[in-house]
């Protein structure tokens, strides 16, 4: 008890040095405070928004592989690449089946790709004078037909790049198991198409196929990629399911058919697993595993910069405040050196003198603490959605700026893969202080004042009391 | 009867830098009654301090053993040997400055576990027992002459009752007449109460007054 009463007999006695540690713990409380809510609130934002996302993964080429060891400056070595490319095996449905067969994967999904030509309706197409050339040149036949393997995989109509117009009544009932397409509105005004009617297309070996129309959709101009056409890039994309377009293809071998498979994970960091296992089921190892978890985390970034800068500022406030507190904590020990000496010569044990001494700082930590909490607190709240609004504005303008620089004005978009076009999923933190961020201070502060304790805690054990008081007398 | 209550069984002491050979204090053994004053006498470098150290365990001997009251200060705990069994006056007296005489006097009853509520009263006693005015209580040690911050000091070393006292040139900074008051309080603790008193010293004056002195210059 007496540990308890010399500690505040010398706060009281070194007003003026415990103020002053007091203000230096009482900033770094304030900054912590701050800092930690920030921390806590934006991790919460953060996980909410991205948890909404499916964790896909994708099979993409694995294109610096390909590349690998050759020069591409080189004819041998693009011929090299060209070999490689057309050597890789394309993925089959059973391939897709075999790999969705992991622990890793809760379920996928897959759009299934062919090409057909037009016999009762054509492909819509203007001849023009700009830039001299064709839409669709390179299409190499009229129509890409897509199919889904569910309404999961439909990622376009679920992203808003395709928006329904019309439909019939019991489209959704029957558009995944049957041969019913939707088509794209323009191509529909080009072939003056309509609901329930049929089209007739053909394949390169003359076998026709009919499909009939259970609805429109028109391609959203805002969220499509921008194009120098009269026409949508959809336009000649013909929409169905994934079961009839597997049919053509396994009833006609000439067909080539493109799947592209989802699969949704539990979790990001199982991906370079997930990998190896495709690779051991045979997958080659041209193909790469890819993520959306850029795109998922892409409507945070500014909240993550936010809360990346807010553990910045955190981290260098706790070492400048720490040093502060251990250089104080220095002098503070040299100048009660005679102190020491007479406590422990008179019977106080190293063990209760370095108790009184960390008691010291502790009360004076515990003061502090609880009063910049409460400025923490109160100033939170302003601070995090300033600083958003900051990183916000930021963000725009470099947007802005680069929008400009491609000749689309302020207000022009460049897309998902320009990286600044997303549009910001909040425009607020609102920081709060909750229990987590106070245990959390309460353990911040407490080992500030433990570790700038470390001075005082060796002094005391190293000093002997017979040097110290013989350099007094 | 002679009742021994301190040992000193051919204590050696060397600082752990010196010399294989250069020893502070060589193979010295003495005894301390209880109810007696003793001075140890000696010049400048005798070892004096050192053995004063060795005793009141704020060092440990190199060679040789300290008995006090049948035990070895090797097997007891130290810290509890200062603030229990012995009290310690220095020559610059060592109080703590930002405290009252009576705040000293009541710190060391505090470090000996003393609860009981009345420890000023017994503070201001003592200090009247060393004579000091209870008026004094109050005041900060820095205001009170060399001779008064000295009575405090033995009030101190007083406060928890110890079987011994030692006292490190306890008038070194004294005039003549304080010089002896202060010694003929010591005598009285020696004599009156039964208790063990050692002063270390280089005067003549105080060797005159002791029960039996120690030479350590006959030791070297």
């Amino acid at each position: 008890m007496y540990i308890l009463k010399n500690a505040w007999i010398s706060i009281v006695r070194n007003k003026g040095r415990n103020i002053l540690i007091g203000i230096i713990i009482l900033i770094i409380a304030s900054c912590a405070t701050v800092t930690l809510a920030i921390k806590n609130t934006a991790n919460d934002l953060i996980d909410s928004y991205v948890s909404a996302y499916d964790k896909e993964v994708t099979i993409g080429f694995d294109r610096s592989n390909m590349m690998k060891d050759l020069n591409m400056g080189d004819p041998t070595g693009r011929e090299e690449v060209k070999e490689r490319f057309n050597n890789i095996v394309n993925l089959s449905l059973d391939d897709v089946k075999k790999y969705a067969d992991s622990d890793y994967i809760s379920k996928y999904y897959y759009t299934y790709s062919i090409g057909l030509n037009g016999q009762s309706i054509e492909k819509a197409e203007v001849e023009t004078n700009n830039f001299g050339r064709k839409d669709k040149v390179n299409t190499q036949t009229d129509f890409t037909l897509t199919g889904y393997s569910n309404i999961d995989a439909m990622s376009e109509f679920i992203e808003g790049t395709y928006v329904i117009e019309d439909i019939t009544d019991n489209a959704w009932d029957i558009a995944f198991d049957g041969d019913y397409v939707f088509i794209n509105s323009e191509l529909a005004s080009f072939n003056k198409l309509s609901l329930n009617d049929t089209i007739t297309l053909v394949s390169e070996d003359s076998k026709t196929y009919e499909f009939k129309i259970i609805g429109i959709f028109k391609e959203n101009e805002d969220s499509s990629e921008p194009n120098m056409s009269m026409f949508s890039n959809s336009v000649n994309t013909i929409v169905t399911n994934a079961t009839s377009l597997v049919k053509i293809t396994d009833a006609n071998t000439n067909i080539k058919g493109d799947i592209h498979p989802t699969f949704i994970i539990n979790d990001y960091n199982d991906v370079d697993k997930l990998q190896t296992e495709f690779y051991e089921k045979g997958l080659d190892e041209n193909y790469i595993l890819e993520t959306n978890e850029e795109i998922a985390n892409a409507g945070v970034s500014s909240v993550k910069n936010v809360n990346s800068f807010a553990t910045t500022f955190l981290i260098i406030t706790l070492i400048i405040g720490g040093v502060v507190l251990f250089v104080i904590n220095m002098i503070n020990i040299r100048e009660r050196k005679y102190e020491i000496g007479v406590l422990r010569t008179i019977g106080v044990s190293k063990f209760k003198l370095t108790m009184q001494f960390v008691s010291e700082l502790l009360i004076v930590a515990l003061l502090s603490l609880l009063i910049g909490m409460g400025i923490g607190t109160l100033s939170s709240k302003g601070v995090s959605n300033s600083l958003l609004a900051s990183e916000i504005s930021n963000s725009q303008n470099k947007n802005d700026e680069i929008n400009k620089n491609f000749g689309r004005g302020d207000h022009g978009n460049l897309g998902k893969g320009r990286g600044f076009a997303v549009v910001e999923a909040y425009d607020s933190i609102d920081a709060v202080v909750d229990m987590k961020v106070l245990v959390e201070l309460l353990g911040v502060g407490l080992s500030l004042v433990l570790i700038s304790s470390i001075a005082s805690i060796t002094s005391i054990q190293r000093f002997s009391p017979l040097t110290i008081l013989k350099e007094r007398s | 009867m002679k009742e021994i209550l301190l040992s000193v069984k051919n204590v050696s002491y060397r600082y752990n830098d010196a010399e294989e050979d250069e020893y502070a204090l060589r193979d010295v053994s003495f005894e301390f009654e209880k109810g007696k004053l003793y001075a140890i006498k000696g010049r400048s470098g005798s070892g004096k301090t050192t053995l004063l150290s060795l005793i009141s365990g704020l060092e440990r001997c190199s060679e040789g053993e300290i008995i006090f009251d049948n035990k070895s200060l090797k097997d007891i705990n130290l810290d509890k040997y200062r603030s229990n069994d012995i009290g310690i006056v220095f020559q610059s007296y060592n109080l703590l400055p930002f405290m009252s005489a009576s705040e000293n006097i009541i710190l060391s009853m505090d470090i000996n576990g003393n609860k009981d509520k009345n420890k000023k009263e017994q503070a201001i006693k003592l200090m009247e027992k060393v004579g000091l005015k209870s008026s004094y209580a109050n005041r900060r040690v820095l205001r009170l002459s060399g001779g008064e911050q000295q009575r405090v000091a033995i009030a101190r070393s007083l406060s928890y009752n110890p079987k011994m006292i030692i006292a490190d040139e306890p008038t070194g900074n004294l005039d003549k007449k304080t010089e002896t008051e202060i010694l003929e309080i010591f005598k009285k603790l020696a004599h009156e109460e039964d208790k063990c008193v050692i002063i270390v010293t280089h005067s003549e004056n105080v060797c005159k007054m002791v029960d039996k002195v120690y030479d350590l210059d006959k030791k070297k």
